[in-house]
């Protein structure tokens, strides 16, 4: 046990650890349990680069058939000259 | 995506009067990056592309109340993310199988302790750039939570959302929403070790 926070607290308390949102007495206990406890450091850093690739989805880059553009075409084409339906 | 790519106001105005030619550049510019968001949230290439031909209708039929100052990349995004939480609520998520997020939890001894401690990642994560392998170990990750679980990190760790405006979005307190991010993650993390672990 390193001060009083347990490796299982700081497990519960990471994502507001990131996030910035625990109250200072807190975060800095927190703080203190992280400097001097190598696992939890390791899985700080594998949790929050784990939060981070999952930004690198955001540009993924998709395709999509040449049919499917062309049937969305088609499909909205003929939406259009329809008048709009209720909750649509 | 850059709206540069197109003339925004030409977009909107073809839109406006259903102009033929409009819509079929309008496809041809949006569909791919929408359908990349929309398949953050379904796996399923039949759901997502459901999805995404309702979520272009939809745009076109409300693109009278966007305001034109500003970019329309993030509200066209908006009516896709919008629209693929609520065509999954309706249709799939009662359908989902459920998985076990407690498997994924750490395991403590009643000291609080790690039964057994977290590997230091060999491969610095910070040089750890998304290759395709990890990409797909990560989507698939991600994919493979309830619905649940699913939707709040996507809004979160994906497309940036703030905890309130994601609490807001699914109608949850925010405490839950901010468990079921961390309860995500921590899923996430434990599916990802081995990656890691086997690059050493």
């Amino acid at each position: 046990m390193k001060g009083d926070i347990t490796c299982k607290d700081c497990v519960d308390l990471l994502m507001d650890y990131i996030e910035r949102s625990l109250d200072a007495r807190t975060y800095d206990r927190l703080d203190e349990h992280l400097q001097s406890c190598p696992p939890c450091i390791h899985f700080l850093k594998s949790y929050r680069k784990c939060s981070e690739l999952s930004g690198q989805l955001r540009d993924q880059r998709v395709q999509i058939p040449l049919e499917l553009e062309n049937r969305l075409k088609g499909f909205l084409k003929e939406e259009v000259r329809k008048p709009p339906q209720p909750g649509k | 995506m850059s709206i540069r790519e197109i003339d925004q106001h030409q977009i909107i105005e073809g839109l406006k009067s259903q102009n033929a030619d409009t819509i079929d550049e309008f496809v041809h510019q949006f569909s791919r990056p929408l359908f990349g968001v929309i398949l953050n949230y379904t796996k399923n290439p039949s759901d997502a592309e459901e999805i995404l031909q309702d979520t272009l209708l939809k745009i076109i039929r409300k693109i009278e109340t966007f305001r034109e100052e500003s970019d329309i990349w993030p509200w066209i995004k908006r009516i896709a993310v919008n629209n693929s939480i609520m065509w999954l609520r309706k249709y799939r998520a009662a359908r989902e199988r459920e998985i076990q997020l407690d498997d994924s939890l750490p395991q403590f001894t009643t000291d609080g302790q790690y039964i057994n401690p977290p590997f230091g990642w060999s491969v610095d994560p910070e040089e750890v750039m998304l290759n395709r392998e990890l990409g797909g170990e990560l989507y698939d990750a991600i994919q493979a939570l309830p619905f649940e679980y699913r939707v709040p990190l996507v809004l979160r760790d994906i497309e940036g959302y703030s905890i309130k405006q994601i609490s807001s979005l699914l109608g949850l307190k925010e405490p839950t929403t901010k468990t079921r991010i961390h309860r995500a993650r921590l899923f996430v993390r434990e599916k990802l070790a081995h990656y890691f672990e086997d690059a050493i």
